[in-house]
């Protein structure tokens, strides 16, 4: 606890390698997470951002490197580490025939957390999360989103340091994600604490404090959304051609430019000047264009060379195929 | 922290998972209805409708001399067969834990491997012990007469039942991914085993063993003594109507070994998943 508290990191990956049989899962993968910020692990489903997850929260182990979990070693004090890190999976994991407050008593048991102080926080997370009004339902009468509220609260019953989300708006809609991520930010603010939160929805990140943009296993980049977008931002050309042929002669004209080339469109990297000209030039072979200025999107863009919506179907039969091996990484 | 308090948390948390399966189960308006039926159906109803036809009677040159009614003799076996029922049912819920994602969050938890599947076991084992009860609520019906030490060796007996068959349904579930593959299996595994315990007939009430052998298919005789379930049901019986067909303290140690070994068998693929 004490070199936890000294060194000012909540939590710290050093060089984590892990691997599925011929799949490389995580490639030396290394990030601090400063203490009481709000960290975001941004990367399309299939970056490896669930086995992180699980080895931070000691489901599974790194084959190499280490991950220290609020100054503990992770994968040699699984039980200590535990105890500080506050965990909602990205599938829900409820027992739905509990209540709302007997999920959370139960959680409150299973953490040793003595009794008084078990029920004072009972209460209080719930009126944070507002399921005040529900705390006799059954966990299967709630709607999805009260669902993730709920395990947010019961992440936060043994007063852990450091919360784990691991895509904790995945298949809610626009509002409740909205209104997930409004309970997220308070409860940073109120109880300072650390986040630690992966998704795969760029809009998300903007918020948080720090970004690490991983794909494929491997860090790409880290910083401030600020910082990402000034390092790696760029104004994209958007374009739509009218037909294959002038798909054809724009592709070839401007090889050196592209950065997406697909059936639909070709995405240019740009300036102002730049794009002045391509109009000017091209105007009769396209049929529509837009001019992106510089995101969180365009950086993800330029970093992996394609947008991170491309793995939208991707993701679903991930989740599909995650249920039928029965959600389980343990193996 | 101390060696003492994390034993504690270890031991509240086995007592919140316990209080959890038998919060479940009780709220499982099926499984309740089938714990309440199965004894109806078994003791009131083919009890009594066979009691008539199985007394003292000559049957080639061996004489069945019976000290006891048929429904006597079925009772002490039907709540074997409850607690059968019930404990693979918490097997069940140990795959529903698994694919609807509960298990993770308890696999997360400062709880080790080993208090998270004791607190499970000891929750289905008293949850197959209640329902164990409820055929004894029946008792007057079959006029077996309870007195309270009958009722402690009955309870003890019962409990060490179904500690075995809690841990033997999580072995099986821990081999089985699907919900329709476990009640193919409860089928194969429940039913045969109840048959072959001597429980519905009396494989020697009076006869030698040689005379059994005789009077019974010879793969038959073979089938029950091999079954562990026969001794269990011995057991009961000795408790309950003061019949035994083998030494009483059989039923125990088979039981209580067998108990031990499924427990630590399912600890030991428990700890490997």
């Amino acid at each position: 606890m004490a070199h936890a508290a000294n060194s000012g990191l909540a939590i710290l990956v050093d060089a984590v390698s892990k691997r599925y049989g011929r799949t490389l899962a995580l490639d030396q993968v290394s990030f601090e997470v400063p203490r009481r910020s709000l960290f975001a692990l941004l990367g399309p489903n299939g970056a490896g951002k669930t086995t992180l997850m699980h080895i931070l929260c000691t489901l599974l182990r790194p084959d190499t490197g280490k991950a220290f979990v609020a100054g503990i070693d992770a994968a040699a004090q699984p039980l200590a580490a535990r105890r500080r890190l506050g965990i909602v999976f990205q599938e829900p994991s409820l027992d739905d025939r509990l209540s709302v407050r007997e999920n959370l008593e139960l959680h409150g048991l299973v953490y040793g957390v003595p009794r008084k102080i078990r029920r004072r926080r009972i209460d209080e997370l719930m009126a944070l999360v507002e399921l005040t009004d529900w705390s006799d339902k059954t966990a299967r009468t709630l709607s999805s989103g009260m669902k993730r509220r709920l395990e947010i609260a019961r992440a936060l019953i043994h007063d852990s340091e450091i919360l784990l989300l691991d895509e904790p708006t995945v298949g809610l809609d626009a509002q409740t994600r909205d209104r997930i991520w409004h309970y997220i930010r308070r409860l940073q603010a109120e109880r300072d604490i650390t986040v630690l939160v992966t998704t795969h929805y760029i809009e998300e990140v903007e918020a948080c404090d720090q970004v690490c943009v991983i794909d494929s296993g491997k860090v790409l980049a880290e910083g401030s959304p600020a910082e990402l977008k000034q390092r790696y931002g760029q104004q994209l050309l958007r374009v739509v051609p009218k037909t294959d042929a002038d798909h054809a002669a724009i592709a070839a004209q401007y090889a050196d430019r592209i950065s997406t080339d697909s059936a639909a469109e070709i995405i240019l990297t740009s300036d102002d000047a730049f794009s002045e000209g391509f109009l000017a030039e091209n105007g009769a072979r396209i049929r529509a264009l837009s001019i992106e200025v510089p995101s969180l999107n365009s950086v993800f863009l330029t970093l992996t060379g394609r947008e991170i919506r491309d793995q939208a179907a991707g993701a679903r039969e991930q989740t599909r195929a995650f249920g039928k091996i029965g959600g389980e990484h343990t193996g | 922290m101390t060696g003492r308090s994390v034993l504690m948390v270890q031991l509240v948390g086995i007592y919140a998972l316990w209080l959890r399966e038998v919060k479940r189960s009780l709220r499982d308006r099926g499984q309740l209805i089938g714990g309440i039926s199965r004894p109806i159906l078994w003791v009131l109803i083919m009890g009594i409708g066979l009691n008539p036809y199985f007394r003292g009677e000559v049957y080639g040159a061996a004489t069945f001399v019976v000290p006891f009614t048929y429904l006597q003799f079925i009772f002490p076996a039907v709540i074997v067969l409850n607690i059968l029922f019930t404990s693979v049912q918490a097997a069940v819920s140990v795959i529903w834990d698994r694919e609807f994602g509960f298990l993770r969050e308890v696999l997360v938890s400062p709880l080790s491997r080993g208090s998270i599947l004791l607190g499970k076991v000891l929750g289905g084992a008293t949850v197959a012990v209640l329902h164990g009860c409820l055929v004894l609520l029946l008792a007057k019906f079959a006029d077996v007469s309870l007195t309270l030490p009958k009722i402690l060796e009955t309870l003890g007996l019962m409990a060490m039942l179904a500690f075995a068959l809690t841990s033997l349904g999580v072995v099986i579930a821990n081999h089985i991914r699907s919900f329709q593959g476990f009640g193919v299996f409860s089928n194969a595994v429940i039913l045969p085993l109840y048959f072959t315990s001597s429980s519905v007939f009396p494989l020697d009430p009076s006869l030698s063993r040689a005379q059994t052998r005789v009077v019974y298919p010879e793969w038959l005789v073979t089938l029950v003594e091999w079954n562990p379930l026969t001794y269990a049901v011995d057991a009961l019986r000795g408790a309950l109507i003061g019949f035994n067909q083998f030494d009483p303290m059989t039923g125990v140690v088979i039981m209580g070994v067998s108990g031990l070994a499924l427990f630590g068998l399912a600890l030991f693929e428990f700890r490997r998943a």
